[in-house]
């Protein structure tokens, strides 16, 4: 007889959303976290899209610690003396189905586990599981230092390295264009200074992504997303292409924050926090094995995760793959058979949901950045060119619009722009 | 030996202390309680202490304003059971009253052998709960306690002085306040984490330790808590190196510095 239902190893999204389910429908469930609270390892840039959570904790967002619900949206194409905004704000994501919030994981993930240990998960951290506990070749629990830890079923959220997932065999060890390397600097500015500088109310807030400079022209983008009294401001860059480049990822962060568009919006304020994380970005082409015989694979260690460059997801999806690995389970304990054959269900369940169907819809995003770093680079700098031209009065005889930009599009090329556009619209 | 009783504080987390740099007052909300670090030691002490004698209880104790929550952290660092006093009059304890309480509860408890706390707690760190402790209830007190061996009754104790290390005999009962390298404090493994739910803690009151509201009331009132500011030139030498260089040495020169 074993210990509990089912284990759950790592205490985020993925990870508390599965152990509350579970425990909801009366299964035993222990949950380990290496950390030393939920949430104490985990990094965001900063937006929870609230839809998948909202269909298990309805109405969450009144009772969980969000910062702020966002209402404006800001993408900005940067060079290093020009910055172009597209600025978007608006009520229509305000009904709960579409609204998003920014959060810190210190404090969410810890209110998740909360409701997870509520429900009657017993929730222990710290505590590392070291490895899978296995019997005949059989998955049967965890090893956390000294203590054997018996289940039927063993999943596994323990965030994008996934180390227990790659001695499984269901995932390789992480390529390095499959994932970006993440920092982030936490802002501590008062409430009505958020609310001034931009533009918002009590409890709105803004998500602000940036592409060009911010990454030095590499495949990645700055963002900057506003909380109740402190603002998150990071960098995301592709480890592949940082492991070529000559300018360090901190010195990168320095610039981006002391540059004229940011440095304005951050003045006064206090560096409270910096953190940095890996993010898995190759969505479906390093999708992993999801299950097998006795385990599933959930969250970040199963790499779900999007970037589109205008939006960003991953918490979003790895709450809605914790719900569908604990109905997955609770079917194996009706059936009574935790093998593949009931646990591949898991996977049938995200290819039913916007899971693996955006991740598929949006397949060829991840090599259309990686294989257009025009993107990155000349995009930027023919906007703030095009911007340029089009604002400035200096004497010189002036021309029409189209004499103005038609040199542009001819600099990148026609040909270069036409199949970049037309290749965006397709991937992303 | 029957029975081992462990004091411990449940404080805040010095780490996460915060100082207002106007008022210089310390912001406490970031932080969290937990067991005083010193006093996990002591704890294990306890544990090294009981494994030489099965028979023995071994008893967490504690005292303050909002401990209950601490009970579950000390089961599962190695006592059978926990009894804590918890009391809104305690917000305010300075170490005459801590020591009245604890006193009070080692009492109650009746028949303990040995009284272990910790050189100091992480928030005050006054050094006095163990000597106030042995006083009060009679007992010899030896402090700076870096080893403990027994035999039978008697416990041979290396005391950790400037000058050196002093070894003393005691025959129990006797209050021992431990350092912190008396041994290590190990964190606690997920089965003992478990099973610290299981254990029983027993709420006492005041009267249990044989006080009245009266008798806790603290003698010393706090009017206020400031932390020292230290003061920074805050000189900007430039973005040219060489010539930043070259001011940086004048200026260590000009201080009297190089």
């Amino acid at each position: 007889m074993a210990d509990y239902d089912a284990i759950v190893v790592g205490a985020g999204l993925a990870g508390s959303t599965a152990a509350y389910c579970m425990a909801k429908e009366g299964l035993s469930v222990l949950v380990l976290e290496r950390g030393n609270a939920a949430g104490a390892k985990n990094v965001t840039g900063g937006r929870l899209y609230g839809h998948s959570l909202e269909k298990i904790l309805p109405g969450f967002a009144d009772e969980a610690p969000v910062e702020r619900k966002v209402v404006r949206e800001r993408v900005s194409m940067m060079t290093d003396d020009s910055c172009f905004t597209a600025d978007f704000h608006s009520s229509r994501f305000n009904d709960p189905a579409s609204a998003s919030y920014t959060v810190l994981r210190a404090e969410f993930d810890a209110w998740l586990a909360g409701k997870a240990e509520e429900a009657g998960c017993d929730v222990v951290c710290p505590a590392v599981a070291d490895e899978l506990l296995r019997d005949n070749g059989k998955v049967v629990g965890v090893r956390a230092g000294e203590d054997d830890l018996t289940a039927e079923v063993v999943l596994l959220a323990d965030g994008v390295n996934s180390l227990l997932g790659q001695k499984a065999g269901l995932k390789k060890e992480l390529a390095a264009n499959f994932v970006a390397v993440g920092c982030k600097e936490v802002v501590e500015l008062p409430k009505n200074v958020i609310n001034d500088r931009f533009g918002l109310n009590d409890g709105e807030g803004m998500a602000h992504l940036f592409a060009g400079s911010p990454s030095n022209g590499m495949m990645g983008g700055g963002f900057l997303y506003t909380n109740k009294e402190s603002v998150c401001v990071g960098l995301v860059v592709s480890v592949e292409e940082m492991a070529k480049s000559s300018v360090r990822l901190p010195d990168m962060m320095e610039k981006f924050r002391e540059s004229a568009p940011l440095k304005p919006l951050l003045t006064g304020g206090k560096l409270v926090e910096y953190s940095a994380h890996l993010v898995p970005e190759g969505g479906l082409h390093m999708l992993p094995v999801l299950s097998a015989d006795n385990l599933l694979l959930l969250g970040d260690a199963a790499g779900l995760c999007m970037n589109l460059g205008y939006t960003v997801r991953g918490m979003d999806l790895a709450v809605a793959s914790g719900q569908m690995a604990a109905q997955t389970v609770i079917e194996a304990k009706e059936k009574g058979d935790y093998s593949n054959a009931t646990l591949s269900g898991y996977k049938k369940k995200l290819e039913n949901s916007f899971v693996l169907k955006d991740l598929h819809t949006h397949r060829n995003a991840p090599e259309f950045m990686e294989h257009t770093p025009r993107m990155f680079k000349e995009y930027p700098e023919l906007a703030a060119e095009a911007f340029t031209r089009l604002f400035k009065v200096d004497g010189e005889p002036s021309r029409l619009m189209l004499k103005k930009m038609l040199p542009l599009v001819f600099k990148v090329g026609i040909l270069n722009l036409a199949k970049d556009g037309f290749k965006a619209v397709r991937a992303l | 030996m029957k029975k081992i009783a462990v004091c411990y504080k449940w404080v805040l987390n010095d780490a996460d202390i915060r100082v207002n740099e106007k008022s210089r007052e310390l912001d406490l909300e970031k932080s969290k309680p937990q067991i005083n670090e010193y006093d996990r030691n002591g704890l294990e002490t306890g544990v090294k202490l009981k494994a030489l004698f099965p028979e023995a209880e071994l008893v967490g104790v504690t005292c303050g304003p909002d401990v209950e929550p601490s009970t579950k952290d000390a089961l599962s660092r190695g006592p059978d059971t926990v009894y804590f006093l918890n009391d809104a009059a305690l917000a305010e304890a300075d170490s005459t009253t801590t020591s009245k309480v604890l006193a009070g509860i080692v009492r109650h408890l009746g028949n303990v052998d040995v009284v272990i706390c910790s050189e100091g707690s992480s928030d005050v760190y006054a050094q006095q709960n163990g000597p106030r402790l042995a006083a009060l209830l009679g007992y010899p007190s030896v402090s700076y306690v870096s080893a403990v061996s027994v035999d039978g009754d008697v416990l041979t104790l290396d005391r950790k002085l400037e000058q050196g290390t002093e070894t003393v005999t005691v025959k129990a009962p006797v209050v021992i306040s431990v350092s912190p390298d008396v041994c290590d404090a190990p964190i606690p493994s997920v089965k003992q984490i478990l099973g610290a739910k299981k254990k029983p803690a027993h709420a006492l009151t005041l009267a249990d330790a044989g006080l009245s509201a009266d008798a806790v009331k603290p003698l010393i009132t706090v009017n206020s808590v400031k932390a020292p500011l230290s003061s920074r030139k805050a000189v900007n030498l430039g973005e040219d190196v060489p010539e930043a260089v070259a001011k940086l040495v004048k200026q260590l020169a000009g201080e009297g510095l190089l």
